[in-house]
């Protein structure tokens, strides 16, 4: 066995930290796109017409059985043969853009169905009352639903930044230079020798953004969602 | 250029020879992880001293971190450690090294979801209502017996929508044990992409693969929670 | 029979029992009367053991504990000689009709199975559930769910059975079905301790009415007494509230 060089975590750390950055824009990417196919995805289910929710349905069927490393090597390899056949190419394309798209793919199923239940879960009243009250739907639905279904979001929207967080850590395995990215080029440079320290360094950085996330998605929810609740009483 | 339809067919095949070393993980994993995890919900929900606080600590760490990290990190430390336990510790010769791999993907995968279904039972529990077990205590059960008899079963359907979900994660996670030099379904046609550079076709049926092992469980899950929820149906009125 | 003293409970700064005492004699159909907040069905639930007390004995034939002290074995004891209905039914919701009222039967109490079906049967039949054997739950109505509790409870052939306002989650039309078991049991001797709304009930019933407020009983005594001369205000007060026609002859 190595020497464990308690150290060198703190080592490890200052140079993998800097790279958190392409973690977060990563995950804000995906949110964005995966966010617009979601968005379609919860529409199509919400509104019941049968051709547009089956192809909903079988979209999130479909994504939620694909392992994300397998989607992302068929995004890498895949995208690029596909437009060839148009004659565009896409292999000098930053690695980073493979990364959000396969990952925006996966997670439009999860996003959309954070959008659906959040939606589901303002009484339809409240819509009801708002058109009754001279709002157009437009402004029904902006105005009074989508408040309301954000509080009610965010819960599922935090465990869902996670995932992606989490399962982000992939993309490293197609050449993404982020903070697993980085680390693992850290442990190849020193052969191996303070592997430990380096994953543990990682472990670190993957906790602390998992702990942060939770906290302002706890924090938010608490601030939004004042005044809404009942009062407890004891019987 | 058009996809390698003859390849396609031949690492389909190749790859369906991993399928059972999915299942074989998913399942022992399973078997290991269930009942410590369950214990470790109900030592949560039961008793709030120094025991629930380290589980609370151990799932939040494994839910904060990587799979693919913890596999690494586990995979490079828990063999060299074994071996410097048994040789220079116990003083044995059996190598290590030899050992099939499996068992390292077995005992990662297990860590991993131990904190996820501890999680998962602890809020399965909790949709049990307290009155469930108020009841339990008035006609004279234990707790144990309570436990066993009426807030288990209950828990258990209530889990079972999430733990079909658990264990679809796990099943997509095991496509990360070719790290761990393991021959399931993936490592078997990442093997055959790279001796023909078809990767796009290989990946394309690994996929499937995976959606058709996918589908069988959600078909099994739905068969079971129909056998085990038929007391929550209402007769037509 | 049963004798309870000094009970008290609080909730964080609450204090929900202020030293309560009860006595009952076996035959007694005990009704506690209150305002909401009163802690009627705390006091109740402390007498069961589903809650806690922080101070209190309790005194049931030759058993003898303290409230806040007793251990699991002795609070076994007493719950295998007493029975419980709930508010809101509580009915296991894994188990038929039937397996609801054999559970405490079979597990708790070694019966044979055979003969708890049969005494479950019984009790299934007399509170008019003869239909409904292998029914579950979530397939009766509030006022049937409430019956196969009272038959759960009946079933144990217990010492006393504590109510805890067994039908103030049933809607209206469905009271009259649960009262009238209630009513029988009353007659046929059966010792026991109801927190209740019912007003009719607690006239017709009651061997003894106990009033409490704020933590406190206010005024114990026959239904005669409490019902058509109070000695107390509160008393009078919560019943102007409660009965429209109530008038009060002092």
């Amino acid at each position: 066995m190595h020497p464990f060089h308690p150290e060198y975590i703190i080592t490890a750390l200052l140079k993998i930290v800097p790279y958190v950055g392409i973690t977060l824009l990563m995950m804000l990417g995906t949110v964005i796109f995966g966010g617009l196919i979601g968005i379609l995805l919860a529409r199509a289910k919400i509104k019941r017409r049968i051709i547009p929710r089956a192809i909903a349905e079988g979209y999130i069927y479909l994504t939620r059985c694909i392992p994300s490393i397998v989607m992302l090597f068929i995004v890498y390899y895949g995208i690029p043969f596909l437009l060839l056949q148009f004659g565009i190419d896409v292999n000098h394309f930053s690695k980073g853009v493979f990364v959000i798209t396969a990952f925006s793919i996966l997670f439009a199923s999860n996003l959309g169905e954070v959008f659906r239940a959040a939606y589901l879960a303002v009484d339809p009243g409240q819509r009801e009352a708002a058109v009754c009250s001279g709002l157009s739907e437009f402004q029904a639905f902006y105005r009074i639903v989508l408040p309301q279904a954000a509080v009610h979001a965010l819960p599922n929207f935090s465990n869902m930044l996670v995932n992606l967080m989490k399962e982000g850590a992939l993309a490293y395995s197609i050449g993404l230079i982020d903070v697993m990215g980085e680390g693992s080029l850290l442990i190849g440079m020193n052969q191996g020798s303070f592997s430990l320290e380096i994953y543990l360094a990682m472990a670190i950085i993957y906790w602390t953004l998992t702990l942060v996330i939770e906290l302002i998605f706890g924090r938010l929810e608490k601030s939004l969602s004042k005044g809404r609740k009942h009062a407890t009483s004891v019987a | 250029m058009k996809l390698n339809t003859e390849f396609m067919r031949e690492t389909f095949i190749a790859s369906l020879g991993g399928v059972p070393k999915t299942f074989l993980i998913t399942i022992l994993t399973l078997l290991v992880s269930i009942p410590i995890a369950f214990s470790m919900a109900l030592s949560k929900l039961e008793n709030k001293n120094v025991s629930s606080k380290i589980v609370t600590g151990y799932v939040s760490l494994i839910r904060g971190t990587p799979i693919v990290l913890q596999i690494l990190f586990i995979y490079s430390l828990l063999p060299s450690t074994l071996n410097y336990l048994i040789k220079d510790v116990f003083g044995l010769s059996y190598n290590i090294f030899k050992m099939n791999k499996i068992v390292y993907a077995i005992i990662v995968f297990s860590l991993n979801n131990i904190a996820v279904l501890t999680e998962l039972f602890r809020s399965a529990l909790g949709t049990v209502g307290h009155g469930q077990m108020e009841a339990a205590m008035t006609v004279g059960l234990s707790k144990r017996q309570a436990y066993a008899r009426i807030i288990i079963p209950q828990a258990l359907v209530a889990a079972l929508p999430n733990l079909c979900n658990t264990v679809i994660g796990l099943i997509k996670n095991t496509s990360l044990a070719f790290l761990m030099a393991v021959q399931e379904i993936t490592a078997i046609s990442k093997m055959k992409a790279a001796s023909g550079y078809y990767y796009i076709e290989a990946y394309l049926m690994i996929a499937l693969i995976y959606i058709i092992v996918c589908t069988v469980v959600q078909l099994l899950f739905a068969v079971i929670e129909h056998q085990l929820s038929g007391y929550k149906k209402r007769l037509a009125v | 029979m049963l004798k309870v003293k000094n009970v008290s409970k609080a909730f964080k700064d609450n204090q929900v029992l202020k030293k309560v005492d009860l006595e009952v004699e076996k035959g007694d159909v005990v009704v506690i009367l209150g305002p909401s907040g009163s802690g009627k069905t705390t006091f109740l639930r402390c007498i069961d053991f589903l809650e806690k007390a922080d101070g209190g004995e309790i005194e049931f034939d030759d058993i003898k504990t303290d409230l806040n002290h007793a251990s699991a074995k002795t609070i076994e004891k007493i719950r295998k000689k007493s029975a419980f209905v709930f508010q809101n039914y509580n009915l296991f919701a894994n188990k038929t009709a039937l397996q609801n009222v054999t559970e405490g039967l079979t597990v708790a109490r070694k019966v044979p199975k055979a003969e708890a079906i049969e005494i479950a049967k019984k009790a299934l039949d007399k509170v008019g559930l003869s239909d409904k054997y292998d029914s579950y739950p979530v397939q009766l109505s509030g006022g049937q769910q409430q019956r196969v509790g009272i038959a759960r409870a009946i079933a144990v052939n217990p010492d006393i059975i504590l109510f805890d306002e067994p039908t103030s989650a049933l809607d209206p039309e469905l009271v009259g079905e649960v009262l009238k078991i209630m009513r029988e049991l009353a007659k046929e001797g059966i010792t026991m301790i109801v927190v209740t709304h019912e007003m009719k009930f607690a006239q017709d019933v009651a061997t003894k009415v106990v009033f409490m407020d704020g933590g406190v009983v206010v005024e114990e005594g026959s239904p005669k007494e409490i019902f058509t001369k109070p000695k107390e205000e509160r008393t009078r007060e919560f019943l102007m509230r409660i009965l429209p026609d109530f008038d009060y002859t002092i």
